[in-house]
């Protein structure tokens, strides 16, 4: 008898990355070590070194000095600056952080 | 974030970049909130100064373009903080209490000079009228004179010009000494 609710079976471990259940638990396990908010941390310190986060505020406000600051909402500037945000990360941060990360994933034995 | 090249991922790395891509969502929703609250407190003072700077100069340009504004004009209607305007001369009109004319607030100084007797003119005007409510100028007597009750508020003038008593009032009129 198959169960419906039955999980992917351990070797198609590709599929496997995807699977939202699986990132479901490690997300929890990353945030219940701490080891979330230290990557955030690392990330936020980062992005600020750079001046990253200085151009990002420098995009809000223009969008604010052009719609009037009554208007705006969080939801616009999200939009605003996602777009530039993600594809202006300097290579060597993102390749520090996706370090830190593996090296969580191999410890927490994923 | 996860791009085409899913395929030639190990799931390791396609995991790692799942939650690098988690983590900069996180921090880019950080970084609008921290700048919408920025704005809307009006905590930015660049943006302040802008803004104001902003309608200043709508308002000059609307004040510049509109074809009823002379130079002069404005210099003359100015203003004031309560958004009123005052006319150079006040225009209230008004009995003057010592000939009983209509006078105009804005004129009603240099008529008082003339009418009670700062000029010849008005020191002759004093004797030679007969209309109530004018003083009487003795010849030359040390006479102290003193204005009727109804011109109490301004100061006297005597013909020998030694200052009197000022807004004194006696229901008689004037008083001579013999």
């Amino acid at each position: 008898r198959n169960s419906v609710n039955r999980p992917p079976t351990p070797d198609a471990a590709e599929d496997l990355g995807k699977e939202p259940m699986f990132q479901e638990i490690i997300n929890i396990k990353l945030i219940e070590s701490g080891e979330k908010e230290r990557l955030m941390e690392l990330l936020r310190e980062r992005l600020i070194e750079c001046g990253w986060k200085d151009e990002m505020k420098a995009l809000c406000r223009a969008f604010i000095k052009k719609k009037g600051r009554n208007d705006v909402t969080v939801d616009d500037l999200v939009r605003v600056i996602t777009p530039k945000g993600r594809a202006s990360i300097p290579d060597y941060i993102k390749a520090e952080l996706l370090q830190r990360i593996r090296a969580y994933l191999v410890q927490a034995a994923v | 974030m996860s791009g085409p090249n899913d395929d030639n991922m190990s799931p390791h790395t396609q995991l790692s970049s799942h939650f690098f891509g988690d983590l900069l969502d996180s921090i880019i929703v950080d970084v609008a909130s921290e700048c919408h609250r920025i704005a809307k407190l009006g905590l930015d003072r660049n943006l302040e100064e802008e803004e104001e700077e902003l309608r200043l100069s709508t308002q000059a340009r609307v004040r510049a373009a509109d074809p009823s504004n002379s130079g002069e004009a404005n210099s003359k209607y100015v203003v004031d903080i309560f958004g009123q305007t005052h006319p150079p001369v006040a225009n209230e009109i008004f009995e003057c209490m010592n000939c009983g004319r209509s006078i105009m607030a804005g004129r009603f100084a240099p008529h008082l000079e003339k009418c009670m007797g700062k000029g010849r003119k008005a020191r002759l005007k004093a004797t030679r009228s007969s209309t109530a409510a004018q003083n009487r100028y003795s010849r030359g007597s040390p006479v102290s004179t003193y204005s009727p009750y109804s011109n109490s508020s301004s100061t006297n003038r005597l013909s020998n010009g030694t200052p009197g008593v000022a807004g004194e009032e006696y229901s008689n009129g004037t008083l001579e000494e013999p």
